[in-house]
């Protein structure tokens, strides 16, 4: 038990680490970039590059939580709820591919499952009879059973046909999006509007604000209920015992009586279920329509979220906080000076790549557990061992 | 409405097919190789992305074309050199690795971009080449077969020459074997002295290059600049292609073909009042089909035992075991199989 403890407060270094690296990176390709081409001399350029970057940083780390009033540092709220706006979509991401990581299957329809989701809710949210508090729960509703609907296809043909799940959900979210598009513009597009958005959604649909002025909506409430009632669900219930039974060894499971086809049947359904209300929650809490032209990409980002947090779903809030942070992060840098928010892609890349490394920092690893085990035989045995 | 049909098949929809194929071919092919190895590349989509913006970066500012050719085949290769060394030497799973490359491409062209040039949209600013079209001397004066075979691009003929290339490499010399050893059993290849990460790695390595290609084919070719997010999927669609076109160059280059077809269609049926979101989602609907009938004939209940399961029979022949489960089907025997 102690040792199990060890290794996890060890990732907790590791990715740290990584995360310090990351940062590191982003500072050096910042200062490069904003050396100024005519600086006087090579000393100049290297000290306005470090200035530049700097105040770059500050506005990275700091941005979403704190604004100057001259040299006064103020909380920033506008940007705090930014930042837990931003969250919701990709926790719920998050939480959905860490199910079915949990029983170490793949999805990466997520994308299309959300994006269904979020379509099939749309209508309800223009057409159903407008009820106050109902109707948001039946919009939501809506989302989870389309999103589970879009991934029955490929949870079928991987228990029934043993396909790899992999390519197939990776056509699904095509599928996904232009029949999505064409459902959103032929039924019930706003051809009042310049764009390609749906009508508004009626008043009652929408999440109610905890802070109206920035649009604070109970998404965040609705995602973290979401992890909790999913960790619970998956730590202390048997459905979530066989899930993770079969994460570990899908044989012992099939063998000590696990039905295991239809618990991995079941899995790849109630990630769809979760993730079809990934986009829900943003749409009716900070849109009023539906006005998505292209794949959002949360998907993608719930398997980086559900890898950084192993597939926790409580690390889920944790790895998708400090996603969205450094995200808005980076827009308000980029709001502030002329660097392109997208440097945050490359740290995100770089802690992606270093966290998912087994290798990386392993030698460490390795040393801990022989200096522990050394301890231990040297208490049981009275001897030095070497 | 006849006049329209007519249009719509006609020469210049040929070569609008051609045009839309190549990327997805190239990448595709690179798809084919990775995965014989047993080491998918699903970073298709960020090394084509990538080649695409150094190609074109790399030509506006030296206006050489061999110097963009060489810049944007490297790009490409450091990409599959990346995912390796993580997902090879440092053990991170490899879709994850590429889901992790896609991203930093997706990002840090549009952040190199913006430093380089001050524009984030499009490299409008940047004065860079294009490849050339190339009429092929005699053919081009035959008549009909003229039109439809001379003109292209250069890298679409490199192309065409690629997919014969590419099946001879993988099936008729010692690193095809290698590579399908590997990714058939790679303890098994391990023990008769093959090295898996050797050979893996330059599975990647093909498949960055061929990957590169396609990309340099979208912004020096396809169009003459690099606009964000410009690969539109086509990584993505060419691991569909794969799927489709199963384990033959010539098969995937077919699949290819069809991802082409249907994406050329989709922009000419719109005249004709066609939702291209019809014509551009029936490839992945017939995809998703083809992959759950492989699947299909696969399973085991299906499966005549011939003898050991070699790499040949069990992925190989894949028209072969098509072909042989219909034949069942209809009672037909043939052959001495039990």
């Amino acid at each position: 038990m102690k040792l199990k403890f060890r290794i996890d407060t060890f990732q907790l270094y590791r990715t740290g680490i990584a995360i310090g690296i990351a940062l590191l990176l982003g500072y050096i390709i910042i200062f490069f970039s904003k050396i100024p081409s005519d600086a006087a001399s090579l000393w100049e350029g290297v000290r306005a590059g470090f200035d530049n970057a700097n105040e770059a940083f500050k506005w990275f780390l700091l941005g979403p939580i704190v604004r100057w009033r001259g040299n006064e540092m103020l909380f920033n709220e506008r940007g705090a709820i930014q930042w837990l706006n931003e969250s919701v979509p990709i926790i719920i991401t998050g939480l959905a591919v860490s199910i079915v990581f949990s029983a170490k299957q793949f999805n990466i329809g997520a994308e299309g499952q959300l994006f269904m989701g979020a379509v099939a809710a749309t209508f309800v949210a223009v057409h159903f009879p407008a009820i106050p508090v109902l109707h948001p729960i039946v919009v939501i509703l809506t989302a989870m059973v389309t999103g589970a609907l879009w991934a029955v296809v490929p949870a079928l043909m991987k228990a029934k046909l043993k396909a790899s799940e992999l390519v197939s959900s990776l056509m699904m979210n095509y599928v996904a999006l232009y029949m999505g598009l064409f459902l959103i513009k032929t039924f019930i597009r706003d051809t009042k509007a310049g764009s390609l958005v749906s009508l508004p959604f009626a008043a009652t649909a929408q999440l109610p604000f905890i802070n109206e002025r920035y649009r604070l909506h109970i998404g965040i409430v609705i995602a973290v209920v979401s992890a909790v009632v999913i960790w619970w669900i998956l730590r202390r219930t048997t459905w979530g015992y066989q899930v993770r039974l079969i994460g570990d060894n899908i044989n012992f499971a099939q063998y000590s009586g696990i039905a295991t086809q239809s618990v991995v049947f079941q899995v790849q359904v109630a990630s769809g279920a979760v993730a079809g209300m990934a986009g829900t929650l943003e749409m009716i809490g900070y849109y009023d329509r539906f006005l998505w032209l292209f794949s959002p990409g949360y998907g993608w980002d719930g398997i980086i979220i559900a890898t950084l947090a192993r597939n926790n779903p409580l690390f889920v809030l944790v790895a998708a906080l400090f996603f969205s942070y450094i995200r808005v992060g980076a827009k308000i840098m980029g709001r502030n000076t002329d660097i392109a928010p997208e440097i945050v892609s490359i740290l995100q890349a770089a802690i992606i790549l270093l966290v998912t490394a087994e290798a990386f920092l392993s030698g460490l690893k390795q040393r801990s557990i022989e200096k522990r085990a050394r301890k231990v035989e040297e208490a049981l045995t009275g001897r030095e061992v070497k | 409405m006849s006049d329209t049909l007519l249009g719509i098949f006609s020469w210049d929809f040929i070569g609008s097919v051609i045009r839309v194929t190549t990327p997805i071919l190239l990448a595709a092919m690179g798809a084919l190789v990775a995965n014989l190895a047993g080491s998918p590349n699903i970073a298709l989509e960020g090394t084509m992305l990538m080649s695409a913006f150094i190609g074109v970066i790399v030509s506006g500012f030296t206006q050489n074309l061999w110097l963009a050719l060489f810049a944007g085949v490297l790009s490409g290769i450091t990409m599959s050199l990346v995912l390796a060394f993580f997902a090879l030497k440092m053990k991170t799973d490899i879709i994850l690795a590429a889901i992790a490359l896609n991203i930093f491409s997706t990002g840090g062209t549009i952040f190199f971009l913006s430093t380089l040039t001050g524009d984030k949209g499009s490299s409008a600013s940047v004065n860079s080449l294009v490849f050339p079209n190339i009429d092929l001397p005699l053919i081009k004066d035959i008549p009909v077969l003229g039109e439809i075979l001379s003109g292209h691009h250069i890298i679409t003929y490199v192309a065409i020459v690629l997919i014969f290339v590419m099946q001879y490499v993988l099936y008729h010399t010692p690193l095809g074997l290698r590579i399908r050893a590997v990714g058939e059993n790679p303890d098994a290849a391990e023990s008769v002295g093959i090295s898996v990460n050797k050979t893996r790695l330059i599975a990647l390595i093909i498949s960055g290059t061929l990957t590169s290609l396609g990309g340099l084919f979208l912004s020096m070719g396809y169009v003459s600049w690099f606009a964000r997010d410009m690969t539109a999927g086509r990584g993505f669609i060419a691991l569909a292609a794969q799927a489709l076109g199963g384990v033959s160059a010539f098969g995937v280059a077919l699949g290819a073909l069809l991802f082409g077809f249907a994406e050329a269609l989709s922009y000419s049926l719109q005249f004709l009042k066609v939702p291209y979101e019809f014509t551009q989602s029936l490839p992945f609907i017939i995809t998703i089909a083809v992959l759950a009938f492989y699947a299909y004939i696969r399973l085991p209940q299906n499966v005549k035992r011939r003898g050991a399961q070699s790499g040949e029979t069990r992925n190989g022949r894949l028209f072969q075991r098509v072909w042989e489960y219909f034949s069942r089907r209809a009672g037909i025997r043939k052959g001495v199989d039990s």
